[in-house]
């Protein structure tokens, strides 16, 4: 197929294998820095952009997944490999560049070379080169050209350097195929058996032999010039072997973290730091946030008067979003800590730890980056699941990924905590906290040991279950960079929950204050404190949204609930937050001089279960709806996703069926339960 | 034939033979490791697999399973 160029945008595809600085290049020329989220698993998706106008350069260019070769072992890989050849919305590339990490030239050159022998018209970009030069080593960019018959450029990506140059040569590039007449068509052949595969890596170790060279010191710093004369020698010795070392730093911190022995301790501390600190590190700042929405929402009330329209304001609106948005620091820090793991290199060294514990389950190590992206979103999770070559492992972290504890449950979790434990023990909820998330993990064990034992049943093919994955060498993570991916993650998070949150909290507090908005009551030897929350009290009561409850009443009376929590936990199936929100409503939050939590919690104590006199949460009831969170697939989007990612509705249907109904039967247990002995 | 499996600490040997029967042999070639190269095993994993080798350069983890394929001299 020919691309016919003129009059058509030019397609440019940034292609390179894993950790070559490709989405670091593709930054830097699109100014995409931050619009694309980067949840921890790299790459996974393609996206498009226009080239920065400041680049003069009239052109579209593609990321996608890095690849080793060009044939697949993954969806992930299998996506890059589609666009490349054909992309289903773009076509053909007229340019295709190729990061390559100059300190890995003769394992980057191999996709370099297939890609070439397809016919592509294509220019290299040499990245890490700082690396290279600390094995005192040097490329000789001439030479390399003249072998490979395409433009080499040395890049940095992270500063800007030399992208200039490479910018020349890319319009250089599409100038002349808009003058040519027509481009040779693409082959889909390439070395592809294992004894090409082994001839091109013999054919690529020559070229490596001629263009490398080492630097030699001579006293003061190296000598670059001799390096370059020596590249000048037309015929290097053929005997003379590239000498390749391993960042000597890595090596010795491999030695503490990844110790057969030590080195599952040091991942079960490093986990259950990043757990803790979500709860810890966040406390301060949630106080903040929580002190703000309580004065606005009593500020406006106060300023509004008493009628509806100031209870919709400062009840519908202001505490409907203030319950939510204290929990934007945990979820900031969440993504902080996991940025800082990614970006240091050891998420590739965990999901080594895990492999062989998670392959006795049916599941990967590769199964460890989505699991932790999990915490974060079972969106992005599930697209992580891609670089998981076998099938059936795919498809079982794809199952049990909706079990991870994700950040709309915290704001859930944290206010049902915050109940359970006395005000002078808040370093509790951290421990409560991690117990959450360490059940929720054993959960998703246990259930995915029992979910492989009828694997022939979910995918009946049989394919290699294989763990081949580059460690990459330790690096101070970029602070700002991390810093600045988070506070977009978080605005990214907001964006998505905010609205409907909000949508949700109007919704609701409609629900809850018509139609009896001026309730009778019988007010004789009342103080006016006292009228207000009667009459709150008679309008709850004859609302719509207790009507709605009485119907769903029968389902919650076993796990020993009312019409209330029913309500609740239904709003939680748009976005589990929303629960936070609907409960500070129907508990009619009035911000006074408290903060929002806590006359949230008073009048949650003093709730009652219609005219029994018990109360309504107790511990029994709050620990059944922890429980209820922990298992319950209450997001809708995730089911939608689930079932792009799996090709069918068998999966996410057996998923809500089965998380949910595990969720109520469960609930009902701990609750009944805990009551039996005796704990109310 | 020793295999790189049975490695130990710090040993340097030469690749001899891929053995090509495996399915994951493929791959293990692409990503570097063919006749003729030096690999070291760098890491025994916390359940000793999967192991991690030094090749070309790289330090790249696998099973013990798939490592049995790479014949070492």
């Amino acid at each position: 197929m020919i691309v016919q160029t003129t009059g058509k945008i030019p397609l440019i595809t940034l292609v390179g294998p894993p950790n070559s600085g490709k989405t670091t290049l593709f930054n830097y020329l699109s100014g995409k820095n931050y619009k694309t989220v980067n949840y921890p698993g790299a790459t996974v998706e393609y996206s498009i952009s226009r080239l920065l106008k400041k680049f003069n350069i009239n052109a579209d260019i593609i990321d996608s997944p890095g690849i080793v070769s060009l044939s697949a072992n993954s969806p992930d890989e299998k996506i890059s490999i589609d666009a490349l050849f054909n992309h289903p919305l773009y076509g053909q590339p007229d340019l295709v560049v190729i990061t390559v990490d100059s300190s890995q030239l003769s394992r980057h050159l191999l996709l370099v070379k297939q890609i070439q022998n397809c016919g592509f018209n294509l220019i290299v970009a040499l990245t890490m080169n700082d690396l290279l030069e600390k094995r005192k080593q040097l490329i000789s960019l001439n030479r390399l050209r003249i072998t490979l018959g395409c433009e080499v450029v040395r890049i940095d990506g992270r500063t800007g350097e030399g992208i200039n140059n490479l910018l020349n040569v890319v319009s250089d590039n599409l100038e002349n195929i808009k003058f040519a007449d027509k481009r040779s068509p693409l082959s889909q052949s390439f070395y592809n058996d294992r004894n090409s595969l082994l001839n091109l890596y013999r054919e690529i170790e020559q070229i490596e032999n001629d263009v490398v060279s080492d630097i030699h010191s001579n006293g003061n710093g190296f000598d670059l010039e001799a390096a370059n004369a020596e590249l000048n020698i037309l015929n290097p010795s053929p005997e003379r072997k590239i000498k390749y070392s391993l960042d000597s730093a890595t090596l010795k911190i491999d030695k503490v973290l990844l110790h057969p022995k030590l080195g599952g301790v040091f991942f079960f501390l490093i986990m259950s730091a990043t757990f803790a600190s979500i709860f810890w590190l966040a406390d301060p700042l949630m106080g903040m946030v929580d002190d703000f929405f309580a004065y606005l929402s009593s500020e406006t009330a106060v300023l509004l008067g008493s009628n509806w329209f100031s209870d919709f304001v400062s009840s519908g609106i202001i505490s409907g979003t203030g319950s939510v948005l204290v929990f934007l620091p945990q979820i900031l820090i969440l993504f902080l800590i996991l940025g800082l793991l990614e970006d240091s290199g050891y998420l590739a060294r965990g999901a080594m730890i895990v492999d062989k514990p998670l392959s006795k389950i049916g599941l990967n190590g590769k199964s460890f980056v989505p699991m932790l992206s999990g915490f974060a979103c079972a969106i992005p999770a599930m697209l992580a699941a891609r670089t998981i070559p076998n099938r059936r492992e795919r498809f079982l972290t794809i199952f049990i990924l909706p079990l991870m504890s994700c950040s709309a449950r915290l704001p859930v979790y944290a206010l049902l905590i915050a109940f359970l434990i006395p005000p002078d023990k808040s370093w509790l909820g951290g421990i409560i906290l991690a117990s959450i998330y360490i059940f929720s993990v054993t959960s998703s064990i246990i259930i995915a040991s029992i979910l492989n034992k009828f694997k022939h049943k979910i995918i009946k093919e049989e394919d290699n279950s294989s763990f081949i994955i580059e460690l990459p060498s330790y690096r101070k993570p970029k602070l700002s960079f991390i810093l600045t991916n988070s506070f977009m993650n978080a605005k990214v998070y907001l964006q998505k929950a905010g609205p409907v949150i909000l949508g949700f909290s109007i919704i609701l507090w409609f629900l809850t204050y018509f139609p009896n908005t001026n309730p009778q009551v019988d007010t004789t030897g009342l103080t006016q404190d006292e009228i207000v929350q009667v009459q709150e009290v008679e309008r709850l009561s004859s609302s719509y949204a207790s009507d709605l409850g009485k119907i769903i009443q029968p389902v919650m009376t076993p796990i020993g609930m009312d019409w209330r929590v029913g309500v609740s936990l239904i709003a939680a199936f748009a976005a589990r937050e929303v629960f936070v929100s609907s409960l500070a409503l129907i508990f009619k939050v009035t911000g006074d001089e408290e903060t929002l939590q806590a006359s949230m919690h008073q009048s949650m104590r003093e709730a009652e279960i219609g005219e029994t006199g018990q109360k309504l949460f107790t511990t029994a009831t709050i620990t059944g709806l922890i429980i209820f969170f922990v298992f319950a697939l209450q997001c809708l989007s995730t089911v939608a996703v689930s079932k792009k990612e799996t090709g069918g509705w068998r999966i996410p249907v057996l998923q809500v069926i089965i998380f949910t109904s595990l969720a109520y039967f469960l609930t009902f247990v701990t609750v009944n339960g805990l009551r039996a002995l005796g704990v109310n | 034939m020793k295999k790189a499996s049975e490695l130990k600490y710090g040993e340097k040997v030469k690749i001899s033979e891929i053995d090509f029967s495996h399915p994951s042999s493929k791959r293990i070639i692409e990503i570097g490791f063919t006749p003729g190269q030096e690999i070291e095993l760098i890491v025994r994993s916390f359940f000793n697999d999967p192991l991690a080798f030094s090749v070309r350069g790289s330090l790249i983890a696998m099973r013990k399973d798939e490592a049995d394929c790479i014949k070492v001299a």
